[in-house]
């Protein structure tokens, strides 16, 4: 690779780094939780991506992030109020920035009048309250050569090169011994108006601070107004010092003794002449989150991996202070951690997951042999199985993640459908250090976007009906994830009209979804809106309106084996939520027989299990039948039938009902021959190793070794569910 | 006539991009001796410990900035007299005014090109070989 296409991967790298930094710093303005260190950071983060720009020669980026940063900076220097109008264009047009930067770096185009407009509103910010243009970038400016050799000539700022000849500048090749215990101290003294009007001099205590060494004084005046606008008792100037002393810190305090109350004094250490053989710091590891992408982003075309610069061989000499500018920049130096190839973790487990099948065959093996439990062999392996099970756990927390990575691209999202519905939104984002397996992380985006989507569109009212119905103008929409009970909770709700449980029902008996007649609850109602089909927007709205609907979300999310529920209060808002395993690898499993075949049922599907008894069953026409479980009639599957293991159903009575529980709330019962236990098992894909069945969700490998498909319950029942809804309303009847 | 492959540089700047960069100039230009820090602090310690004839160094960090990295540059005796040349952007006018008065050597605007580098170098030591 050009060394100069190297550098460019970092600079987009660093780019990306740089921009969630200004989106972070300006979303906690927002909140009110920055600082001013925040503001500088934020400056920075845009004056970096100027400054790498302008070297590439990305034109409009730099004049992007050149009025951009004009406009932060007034902030900067408190010219600017922090104020949520300014910080809201502030928002967008980091968005664009993004938009401009992933343009440079993927060949792409923007939308020129978004960016124009951003433009616009931000000269307008600078211009408001400043009254100066943001002066324009100035072309290159190449001042003409001088002969190396003849005295340099002043610049067009007045400015003469120090000269000095490169013999004066001694070495530190061996940092002999010390002269003496010196030590920089940065001093800095701002005098309160206390401290004059006290008869105190600032002068004098400086001079005795010169005393302590060799001083180096700064006075800052930045604050001296015009002279009309000077206030006699106010203390404008402040000092800082640079002292080159062998004293320590309560020397130099001990001289401001006497002002102590009257004056603000910050003394620092800087260096310690007597530097200890400087060791590189342990390598900076970012935890292991791929790089924040826009939502509107392509997926990066530059590999994570690609070598920074930095790998160059003349960096092997870098200076041992380099090594802690890793990627993480220092910031993680805290956490001591490790970079380690996902591939690695992804084998890890995988062996974990042998090993946890293996460790069930020794167990089933032994038991064979007939051995008493509490013989020293069985105990042996009961503590195996703890141990692995520690393992198992260990290792796939190694995969874990917070959500972050998915949350922090929501703020934008919100912003941007905000903006196209004339809306006013506020994203309350709760609980994104909850972690989650990687796999698990990776498809949790789409779908809250679209919930999200969904939400902003549908959910919140316009500004005028939120006003008139006596609510805040700015609708909240809260996004959280929690941990509950061994899976993960993606929660989001709304402060917005509700659901229109009679539009609802109304549209969906119109598109014929549902029997006219029928008699629904409220929870009913609102789950239709999961049905495919349906959609409430009188107008496709260019948000939501995608062609898909909360349907496919619902899919999506059943394919992880999660669930989705929703929860509506007219007028108050609706919360949607989300709830999905931690992982993808393992489960817990009822394993249980049908037709001499070996199943697994995922457990968490399963509301209870029972015996029926020879009248709950009524056949329906000659392939259905229900069963009654205590005042409600369910369609009964036979899994053996419905897998085709065996062509005639078997005698309901003979065998075990499970009840289970279908995404949409539908409920089935599942007949099965027995139930041998309750067991995790790990999750072997079907599809990558066999190919996609109907009603079979994936493999796993047993204790004996055998392997045994883990049932798809929504796929076996949803048919089914449909289906016989009709009919159990008549069953009921009858 | 100093050699660039004799002079010892340190470039500090918060921006693993920027550092490359000037790396990468500073390598066509015929340097072979330099380091890297990415920021004032770990630019006084890496001077301290290993010394360089050159600072080229960014006025925007974290921690300690430009400024401040000069002073304390110029306030330490070993150091003192180490070349100092500040990377500033193009309307920093103030700024340069402000290094003067701490004693820069020379300051090189954003974006340079390798030829106004070694401009801006070789007005502080004389023509390179």
């Amino acid at each position: 690779m050009d060394p100069m296409d190297a550098i460019k991967v970092t600079f987009f790298q660093e780019c990306d780094e740089q921009l969630g930094e200004l989106e972070a710093g300006l979303m906690a303005l927002e909140e009110g939780t920055g600082d001013r260190e925040t503001v500088n950071a934020v400056f920075r983060a845009v004056h970096s991506v100027k400054g790498g720009a302008g070297a590439f020669g990305f034109e409009d980026l730099v004049k992007f992030s050149h009025t951009f940063e004009t406009v932060l900076d007034l902030m900067r220097s408190d010219k600017l109020a922090i104020e949520p109008d300014v910080l809201h264009v502030m928002l967008r047009a980091s968005d664009v920035l993004a938009d401009l930067v992933h343009a440079a770096r993927d060949g792409g185009t923007v939308d020129q009048d978004r960016c124009a407009a951003l433009m616009e509103e931000l000269e307008h910010l600078a211009l408001g309250d400043s009254a100066a243009p943001a002066p324009a970038p100035v072309a290159a400016v190449t001042s003409a050569p001088a002969s190396p050799d003849a005295e340099p000539e002043p610049d067009e700022w007045g400015f003469v090169p120090l000269r000095i000849s490169i013999d004066d500048v001694p070495l530190l090749d061996e940092p002999a011994a010390p002269a003496s215990d010196e030590e920089i101290w940065k001093v800095t003294f701002t005098p309160r108006p206390a401290l004059y009007a006290k008869g105190s001099d600032a002068t004098i205590l400086l001079r005795e601070l010169a005393i302590l060494g060799e001083c180096d004084v700064a006075v800052d005046d930045s604050l001296v107004p015009s002279l009309d606008a000077m206030d006699v008792n106010a203390s404008y100037l402040s000092w800082t010092c640079f002292l080159n002393s062998d004293k320590d810190e309560a020397a130099i305090r001990e001289i401001f003794e006497f002002v102590e109350g009257d004056c603000d004094l910050i003394v620092e250490r800087i260096v310690v002449s007597t530097p200890a053989p400087i060791t590189a710091p342990m390598p900076v590891i970012e935890p292991i989150a791929p790089p924040p992408v826009a939502i509107v982003a392509p997926a990066p075309t530059a590999k994570p991996t690609a070598a920074p610069p930095r790998a160059a061989p003349a960096a092997s000499k870098a200076a041992p202070a380099a090594a802690a500018s890793g990627d993480g920049e220092g910031k993680a130096a805290a956490n001591a951690t490790i970079r380690v190839d996902l591939e690695r973790v992804d084998r890890l487990i995988d062996l974990v997951g042998e090993l946890v099948i293996n460790q069930a065959m020794l167990a089933q093996r032994v038991a064979e042999t007939g051995v008493v439990r509490s013989s020293n062999v069985a105990m042996g392996l009961d503590e195996l199985e703890q141990l692995t099970r520690e393992l198992q756990d260990s290792v796939m927390a190694i995969r874990a993640q917070p959500v972050k990575s998915v949350f922090q691209r929501m703020p934008r999202l919100v912003r941007e459908i905000a903006t196209a519905t004339n809306k006013q939104v506020r994203l309350v984002m709760d609980g994104e250090g909850t972690e989650v397996d990687k796999t698990v992380i990776e498809r949790l985006s789409d779908p809250i976007t679209h919930m999200l989507r969904n939400a902003v569109d549908h959910g919140l009212e316009t500004t005028q009906e939120r006003i008139d119905a006596g609510k805040a103008a700015e609708g909240t929409i809260r996004l959280a994830a929690l941990h509950r009970s061994g899976r993960i909770v993606i929660e989001v709700s709304d402060d917005g009209r509700g659901i229109n449980r009679e539009r609802v029902k109304a549209k969906a008996i119109e598109k014929g979804l549902i029997a006219a007649d029928l008699n629904m609850t409220d929870e009913e109602i609102d789950n239709i809106i999961f049905l495919p089909g349906f959609s409430t927007a009188s107008a496709i709205s260019d948000i939501s309106g995608r062609g898909v609907g909360m349907d496919v979300v619902k899919r999506s999310i059943q394919a992880l084996g999660g669930r989705i529920s929703i929860n509506s209060n007219p007028g108050k808002g609706s919360t949607f939520t989300l709830s999905l395993p931690l992982t993808l690898a393992v489960l817990d499993g009822m394993v249980v027989s049908a037709a001499e075949q070996t199943l697994i049922a995922p457990l968490t599907t399963i509301i209870e299990t029972l015996q029926p008894k020879p009248g709950e069953v009524r056949r329906l026409g000659p392939n259905r039948t229900v069963i009654a479980v205590r005042d409600a009639f369910v369609p009964l599957v036979d899994v053996g039938v419905a897998l085709g293991f065996r062509k005639e159903s078997a005698q309901p009575d003979s065998g075990v009902v499970l009840l289970v529980e279908s995404e949409g709330g539908g409920r089935a019962a599942l007949l099965v021959d027995d139930i041998q236990g309750q067991r995790q098992v790990v999750i072997k894909s079907l599809e990558a190793n066999y190919q996609r069945v109907e009603g079979v969700a994936a493999a796993t490998i047993l204790g004996d070794g055998r392997v045994a498909l883990i049932l798809d319950v929504d796929g076996l029942i949803a048919q089914r569910v449909s289906e016989t809804r009709a009919e159990t309303q008549l069953a009921k009847a009858g | 006539m100093p050699a660039a492959s004799s002079i010892r540089v340190l470039v500090v700047d918060d921006q693993l991009t920027m550092r490359a960069l000037v790396r990468s100039a500073l390598q066509q230009i015929g340097f072979t001796d330099v380091n890297e820090a990415p920021d004032g602090e770990e630019g006084l310690k890496a001077l301290v410990a290993k010394g360089a004839h050159l600072v080229i160094s960014d006025y925007n960090m974290p921690k300690m900035d430009g400024l401040d990295f000069l002073r304390a540059i110029r306030s330490h005796e070993p150091t003192k007299k180490t070349a100092f040349i500040m990377l500033t952007g193009r309307s920093d006018k103030e700024l340069v005014q402000r290094a003067i008065q701490f004693g820069v050597n020379n300051y090189l605007t954003k974006p340079f090109t390798t030829v106004s580098l070694k401009q801006k170098i070789e007005a502080v030591f004389g023509a390179l070989t």
